[in-house]
């Protein structure tokens, strides 16, 4: 039964879906020749909300790529191991596209890791330690959770909804996050499906991934959760966009909601309700129950 | 994509340095041997294997290159955490998955030929001087020796495989024969950053050539006993031993670990 489901998760596939297929002909994950908009590295208050949000997209990969990477040893089967070699090399492609986003954005190559130390969230690099320590003790069951089905289930929310946002405004970012996308739904099935099937056979792992769950989701949600209060508000980024001639028209509808015209608040709520809705269904298909975290966003 | 990639022995230096270790060189270099295959291969390529003594000795190599490449996709995965800068971060994380499909491609050849259980299989026909020497690349990658266990991996590792495979490809049945030659092409790419990487490293502290003659000392035995093994089993002459040992000695001369 394992094995008939990860024939879907082989590197063959990968090859003929991934780099022959949605990034062909994609160059560091956007078309060819495009840029970021001029605004972007003129206006200082866009630009620095493009930094502070690539910080974030960065430092989760990298712990994605640590993650996935340490889980190979961990794996119990080698088909396994062979999904984890394609996920860590899709981990380490999101570290290059958005570390050369950076660069575009105008930052110098030995600025690089002081921008991320002041840009980062302190949420999230607390959410990495505690994944990195889960891989270190070799805990495939608890990794594949941390890393598959909290940190990659749950981003790959704000990635669609950043993705939504940026298509009118910024279609080469937009683009490098179709691509990131197609990658998440790939891990996050793997999870699904390889987690529920642990969780059946050793159904006494069920409670400490339970607690390991509510330790993390409030880490990540507190991090989505800073990332509307920091920074301008999604109106003032449309008038400052308006006023270098990029109009979005009050941006992408995404569950219902104007990305253009919401308020930070509003943003936080539809994104909060996505995440946990869609979450919970997923921990509900592993056969898992979703524990509130201590301090909800 | 641009211009499909050179030899990278033949690059610049300094070219190979900024360029090698990113995944668009990666995916530019493995896309022209790649595309339109299944598994490694081409899939009209027909079966050639019919004897079944020609057929168990093909499956016992196999399960030793599985061997060898669950090797290399363990160490390359867990040298991720180790790396020492970015880019050699994303260039092992290139191989990894090179040696998950080198994986992959074998078993699905092992199932060719009618293995029902590869991983039984494997297990039951590795050589004992192989999971030896799995044992001592283990022990250095858990001990977090980025320098050893790269040399273990990308030089001794890497050379004896594309040296065995290289000839074994010669001698071999048309769909072992391209399986073979994808997964040589992949070694060339994981030889040169190791070599690069350590040839660096050994510019700047000549003291690591004492650590890596150590390293050397303890898995020569296993690798030149695994070489002899392996020209055994797919039909080469006993005197291509040493020309085979040559292609590796030579790699090692390079970095100056005699």
């Amino acid at each position: 039964m394992t094995t008939d489901f990860l024939k879907g998760y082989d590197i063959q596939y990968w090859l003929e879906s991934c780099p022959q297929g949605y990034l062909m002909d994609t160059e560091y994950g956007h078309q060819p020749g495009e840029r970021e908009p001029d605004v972007m590295l003129r206006d200082p208050v866009l630009r620095e909300q493009a930094v502070r949000t690539t910080v974030q997209l960065i430092l989760g990969e990298r712990c994605a790529l640590a993650a996935s990477s340490g889980l190979i040893n961990a794996a119990p089967d080698e088909a396994s191991k062979r999904f984890l070699a394609t996920q860590t090399l899709d981990e380490a492609r999101h570290v290059e596209v958005f570390t050369h986003r950076l660069l575009d954005l105008g930052i110098k190559n030995n600025e690089l890791e002081e921008v991320l130390k002041t840009f980062a969230n302190p949420h999230l690099v607390r959410f990495a330690e505690t994944l990195l320590e889960v891989v270190d003790r070799k805990d495939f069951v608890a990794g594949v959770v941390g890393q598959n089905l909290i940190l990659e289930g749950m981003a790959f929310h704000v990635f669609e909804m950043m993705q939504a946002g940026s298509q009118q405004t910024n279609p080469k970012f937009a683009h490098t996050l179709a691509g990131t996308i197609a990658d998440e739904r790939r891990h996050v099935g793997f999870g699904e499906n390889r987690i529920g099937a642990l969780i059946r056979e050793h159904p006494e792992r069920k409670a400490d991934v339970e607690k390991l769950q509510r330790e993390m989701s409030y880490h990540m949600l507190a991090t989505f959760g800073a990332a509307f209060r920091e920074g301008p508000s999604p109106q003032e980024m449309a008038e400052r966009l308006a006023k270098a001639g990029i109009e979005s028209k009050g941006g992408q509808d995404w569950q219902g909601v104007r990305l253009g015209e919401a308020t930070p608040e509003e943003l936080e709520q539809v994104l909060g309700d996505t995440i946990l809705k869609e979450f919970k269904k997923r921990l509900q298909r592993v056969g898992v129950e979703y524990q509130t975290p201590l301090v909800p966003m | 994509m641009g211009e499909p990639v050179e030899d990278v022995h033949q690059l610049d230096p300094l070219v190979f340095w900024e360029h090698a270790r990113s995944f668009e060189f990666w995916f530019e270099a493995v896309q022209g041997y790649l595309e339109g295959s299944s598994f490694g291969r081409h899939p009209e390529v027909p079966e050639s294997v019919r004897e079944a003594d020609e057929r168990d000795r093909l499956v016992t190599v196999l399960c030793n290159y599985c061997v060898g490449e669950t090797i290399a996709l363990e160490g390359a995965g867990s040298l991720i955490r180790v790396a020492p800068s970015r880019p050699a971060k994303v260039f092992l994380s290139t191989q990894t998955v090179d040696e998950g499909r080198h994986l992959e491609v074998l078993v699905h050849r092992l199932l060719e030929l009618g293995v029902s259980d590869p991983e039984a299989e494997i297990a039951r026909r590795a050589s004992p001087s192989l999971q030896e020497f799995r044992r001592l690349h283990g022990e250095l990658v858990r001990g977090d020796d980025w320098d050893a266990a790269l040399f273990a991996q990308n030089v001794i590792l890497e050379e004896m495989e594309f040296a065995v495979f290289h000839r074994h490809a010669q001698l071999a049945d048309p769909r072992t024969r391209e399986v073979l030659l994808g997964i040589v092409k992949d070694e060339r790419r994981h030889i040169g950053f190791g070599e690069n990487e350590l040839g660096r490293r050994l510019k700047r502290a000549p003291d690591l050539q004492r650590r890596l003659r150590e390293v050397r000392a303890e898995l020569d035995p296993l690798i030149l006993r695994t070489f002899r093994e392996a020209i055994a089993e797919i039909g080469g002459p006993a005197a291509e031993r040493e020309d085979l040992s040559k292609s590796y000695l030579q790699a090692v001369t390079r970095l100056g670990v005699e």
